[in-house]
């Protein structure tokens, strides 16, 4: 489904937003910058970058923008640092009239222990923000609960092509909530070689970046640059393929890594890697914070995973027995309203999905630094390719907890 | 409370002995023992990822266990073993002399400001002390920048993070206080008689401390060992936070084989065998020390050599006044310093938390170079927190006076009167807290006010029961001893020996079975009032080691008293109940109390169990902020630990108010919180 995806901005509009950009412009855009992150659409926060949360700006053109109001508490359990505060906090409380609390997990696999120990009914989360692929395992046991559908008419603002997924062709019991993908991010003072692609990575991981080089901690993302380095599709099932990448992963791999950190920002900003594979959101970040401890944001690259990498996209379901079920859809409706998918964007650095978005963000939040790492051209995400979870996920996950220990040791 | 007591007095002939420690018996049994026992049932399983308990009984074997002694795993045991070694260690070599000088060198006064300043870091949260310690050691961070600068260090500065060393300095620094409690009040229980005796029969300083003083403060030494190195070995929040991949421990790979692998028989199998491995290494422990007083004490002709010569030494030392090496002492001086270093070291995150709390960049371990009180602002909403604060401070005026009033116009007891301030606090505080949206409205972010609220919740339901159940096992096992003591003992024991990811994970997998069990299973699945299930699992999940620890106090506090005053009360025809809640409750009240104290600070800083068993609606602080860990933590949570330490300092000055007023010295208040 891959090729469906198509360019959201044009070249041109990417170069306005490119980091380099941002980077010269100084203080002033980087303190705006962590108003932005900080606090989101607070009223506090900037006009230009929130306007549109406060309702102030609009988005020109067709859009639809239903809110059903709702009452009572709302739960939500989705990762940590994923959605603007105020869009899961005070705003959508004014504007819906429910109560939001928000708990926070670390991996897929983390969520449907958390949904399964409740027998699948009484977890008491009403939305739940899991990865495509691990749709169709929910859907079986049971964890997910059907949409109804006519409660989300502001579905008609998603761009076809994020929706229709294999994993629920007619988005039965997901929307897409944002997707993005892998590359890493390097130090350039400590990394003289130019790094592109995946063996560049493994290399420098084992050689100049040795012990100072962090992984993603999540079983498909740590074996993906072996695959994509030496031309397997990362969805492989062959053994052979598995024995090989298990060989390397554990015995060659694992002794230079440093950390199993899938939201390395912070952490990089502090000093601790010089190496380090991340989602392209949370690298985004990463040049705020870098920025905030008093280092040069200009000494660290950004590479999108060559020459193949990841394509992940995050979805929004219900949780079986969600305790307030009307309210969940009224939510998950709202957010899908132009404005707030955007403000959302501003926050974490992903494509919502949005129809015509190069026009929304140009409106709405013309200010965006690193477009071009949110926004991807038509050729690179060709080569993006999402998770399928088949036989192989409980061996990915074998040869990380391996790795783990190998590493420790 | 009384009517089960009561009964158990009235059929005294046919009642069995264990009656009144039957909540107990059946709490353990339904809530530790069957649950651990699926444990071990799972760990001889298969995985079967389909189902929603991904266990398979279908093929039971020995396969997991053999899996866990493959190389890798094995070196994560060892390595874990060795840190929380190492660090049991050092909190002794480092909290010994503390304890020492606190002990024996400081007028009382400062015997309680010594205790109560290194009990008070234990009351910040346990994360975010372990959080705060990326903020000096960060490679980009002030403290390497000036190293750097002075050139002490190389350029590319510290490199402490994400190493075993970070794990086991920061795991020395958690647990400090668990070691240098029990050891003061050890020591702070010697007859100082016994070591001037010592000294009078010419034995020197050092004689006198390993021949006198040492083996006298045994005890609080075992008991400090045990009250560390235990939680050390299953300890996986400061490993996750601080280790990287190279500071790995075993705790944190088991619990990754529950929720990320989905794995539970390999999960169990480890989990079992890290029991096993914490059982034998107290063994070897206790062997150690028994072989050590062994040949101590018994005369063979090395033994009875050094003791001579040491003997000899220090004598003809003394005699010959050599033993100074100074005109001045120096030790009181070097032991103050000591004590002072010890004491800013426990501080130093501490003082980091509040500090970057004011942070005003995105993230909380980051100083952005700029103060912000955004943080600050946005949790208290302006106009609504001078209203919440006008009306606390009305009540509590308002109790004020009318104490004052009552003091001059009735005769009501002025012990009685004394208790008004706090009480009046405390419903203040509820009336505020419970009643009006006050968390709603100032706590406006991140659900941080519920997560503070349902922690309050969570450990004063858990401390309710651990007090009613401990409370009255104390009581029988003092009064009732008989075969089941052993039993029952052995049993508490194990709940505090078993590492928390243990309990975390035989509960986690246990409560989806008892949900569907009638009626016991309601309050699980369905809650009650305004309690959902997840808030009566976290009683449940934090009730089992607070109860041991009430259970163990309650018990020593009792052992030491003579059961005549019970007895004479009966004699002089007292029912059964009345001379409970005359004579016997008044007697265990300060047991009580600490032991509640005790229970309630544990299950406020509770992240392992809870973190696997609660749910929607019911996470706690910790939960909340080791959910937060695995991204960036923003500086609000910096202002959450602070409110929550405030809030349990209150409560800890509340406790030593009430101690003090009943009569106890600082060395007594320390006994009654170490709980011995």
């Amino acid at each position: 489904m891959t090729q469906e995806l198509r360019i959201l901005a044009p070249d041109s509009f990417r170069e306005k937003l490119n980091r380099r950009a941002f980077i010269k412009a100084g203080t002033a855009t980087a303190g705006m910058a962590v108003v932005l992150m900080a606090c989101g659409g607070s009223d506090s926060a900037s006009p230009d970058t929130t306007a549109a949360a406060g309702g102030a700006k609009e988005a020109s053109g067709d859009w639809s923008r239903v809110i059903n109001k709702s009452s009572g508490t709302l739960a939500m359990y989705t990762w940590g640092d994923y959605d603007d505060p105020a869009l899961v906090g005070s705003f959508a409380e004014s504007s819906l009239g429910v109560k939001m609390k928000v708990d926070y997990f670390g991996s897929n696999e983390d969520l449907i222990t958390k949904l399964s120990a409740g027998g699948g009914k009484s977890s008491g989360f009403d939305i739940v923000v899991p990865t495509g692929p691990y749709i169709v395992q929910m859907i079986q046991k049971g964890l997910i609960e059907k949409f109804d559908k006519a409660l989300l008419p502001n579905m008609v603002n998603v761009d076809p092509a994020f929706l229709s997924q294999s994993w629920d062709k007619n988005n039965e019991y997901s929307v897409c909530k944002n997707w993005g993908t892998t590359g890493f991010f390097y130090d350039t003072t400590k990394i003289k070689k130019e790094l592109n692609t995946w063996q560049d990575f493994l290399d420098a991981c084992m050689g100049e970046a040795s012990g100072q080089c962090s992984v993603i901690d999540a079983a498909p993302n740590y074996a993906g640059p072996y695959f994509w380095a030496n031309g397997i599709d990362w969805n492989t099932e062959d053994k052979a393929s598995l024995d090989a990448a298990e060989k390397f992963l554990v015995d060659e791999l694992a002794p230079h890594i440093k950390a199993f950190d899938s939201y390395p920002s912070t952490k990089l900003a502090e000093g601790a890697y010089t190496l380090a594979m991340a989602w392209n959101g949370d690298a985004r970040q990463a040049y705020v914070r870098i920025k905030d401890a008093g280092g040069t944001p200009e000494n660290w690259r950004w590479v999108l995973g060559a020459p193949d990498t990841e394509l992940f996209m995050d979805t929004f379901c219900i949780a079986a027995g969600s305790p307030n079920i009307e309210a969940a859809h009224s939510w998950i409706n709202w957010i899908l309203i132009p404005e707030n998918s955007v403000t959302d964007l501003s926050y974490h650095g992903y494509n919502t999905g949005m129809k015509n978005m190069e026009q929304l963000i140009s409106e709405l939040a013309p200010d965006l630094v690193d477009g071009d790492m949110i926004f991807f051209k038509p050729e690179e995400v060709k080569t993006m390719h999402t998770q399928i979870l088949n036989t192989s996920i409980d061996r990915l996950v074998d040869i990380l907890n391996k790795a783990k220990a190998k590493a420790g040791a | 409370m009384t009517a089960p007591v009561a009964t158990s007095h009235r059929k005294r002939l046919r009642a069995p002995k264990f009656a009144l420690a039957l909540p107990s018996i059946i709490w353990y049994l339904l809530f530790f023992a069957v649950p651990i026992a699926f444990i071990v049932v799972y760990s001889f399983a298969a995985k079967d990822g389909s189902k929603l308990i991904p266990v398979d009984y279908g093929h039971l074997s020995g396969a997991n266990y053999s899996n866990v002694f493959d190389e890798t795993f094995f070196k994560v045991f060892k390595s874990t073993l060795r840190i929380s070694t190492i660090a049991t260690i050092g909190c002794l070599v480092i909290g010994l002399p503390v304890a020492y000088f606190a002990a024996f060198k400081v007028p009382e006064k400062w015997k309680a400001i010594i205790l109560a300043l290194v009990v008070v870091p234990s009351f910040t949260s346990f994360l975010i002390r372990t959080v705060a310690w990326r903020i000096p050691l960060a490679p980009n961070g002030f403290f390497s920048k000036w190293l750097v600068d002075m050139g002490w260090i190389g350029t590319q500065g510290i490199q402490i993070l994400e190493t075993p060393l970070a794990v086991q300095v920061a795991i020395i620094y958690n647990y400090l206080g668990f070691m240098i409690l029990p050891l003061f009040v050890a020591l702070d229980r010697i007859d100082i008689r016994m070591r001037e005796a010592s000294k009078d029969l010419g034995a020197g300083r050092v004689a006198t401390f390993f021949g006198v003083t040492l083996p006298l403060a045994g005890p609080g030494i075992i008991a400090g060992v045990l009250l560390t190195f235990i939680p050390m070995c299953g300890d996986y929040v400061t490993a996750t936070v601080l280790g990287g991949a190279k500071g790995n421990m075993i705790g944190s790979m088991i619990a990754s084989q529950f929720s990320g692998a989905q794995n539970w028989p390999l999960g169990s199998a480890m989990a079992i065998l890290m029991i096993g491995a914490v059982l034998l290494s107290m063994i070897v422990g206790a062997g150690i020390v028994w072989l050590i007083t062994w040949v101590l004490k018994h005369p063979t002709s090395i033994s009875t050599r050094i003791k001579h010569l040491f003997h000899e030494r220090s004598v003809s030392r003394t005699r010959e006044g050599k033993a100074r090496l100074f005109n001045f002492d120096v030790l009181p001086i070097a032991l103050s310093a000591w004590t002072v270093l010890v004491l800013v070291f426990l501080f130093i995150p501490i003082l980091l938390v509040v500090f970057h709390s004011f942070n005003g960049g995105s993230s909380f371990t980051i100083w952005s170079g700029n103060a912000g009180v955004k943080w600050w602002d946005e949790l208290f909403d302006g106009s609504v927190a001078w209203a919440v604060l006008a009306r606390f401070t009305a009540l509590f005026v308002i109790a004020v006076v009318a104490r004052t009033v009552l003091m001059r116009t009735t005769k009501i007891s002025r012990r009685l009167l004394n208790w008004s301030g706090p009480v009046a606090f405390l419903l203040a505080f509820v009336i505020n807290g419970m009643s009006t949206n006050w968390y709603e409205t100032v706590f406006d972010f991140a659900s941080i006010g519920d997560a503070i609220r349902n922690s309050f919740i969570a450990a004063f339901g858990a401390t309710i029961l651990a007090v009613v159940l401990g409370g009255f096992a104390g009581v029988a096992l003092a009064r009732r001893p008989g075969v089941w003591t052993k039993v029952f003992m052995a049993t508490v024991f194990l709940i505090l020996v078993t590492p928390e990811i243990m309990d975390a994970i035989a509960l986690a997998t246990w409560f989806p079975r008892v949900a569907d069990f009638p009626v016991i299973g309601y309050p699980f699945k369905h809650g009650w009032g305004p309690f959902n299930g997840g808030m009566n699992k976290l009683w449940v999940g934090q009730s089992l080691y607070a109860s041991a620890v009430v259970t163990l106090i309650v018990r020593a506090r009792l052992a030491g008293l003579d059961e005549a005053l019970e007895e004479a009360a009966a004699d002089l025809g007292a029912p059964p109940a009345r001379a409970f809640r005359q004579i016997t409750l008044p007697l265990i009240s300060s047991a009580l109390i600490a032991g509640g104290l005790l229970s309630f600070t544990l299950c406020l800083d509770n992240a392992v169990i809870s973190t696997l068993i609660s749910e929607a609606g019911s996470t706690t602080f910790p939960v909340a902020l080791l959910g937060a860990t695995r991204s960036t933590i923003k500086p609000f949570w910096g202002v959450g630990a602070v409110i929550l330490f405030c809030v349990t300092l209150g409560a800890l000055w509340f406790v030593t108010v009430v101690l003090r007023r009943s009569g106890s010295s600082s060395s007594e208040i320390a006994a009654t919180l170490a709980g011995s």
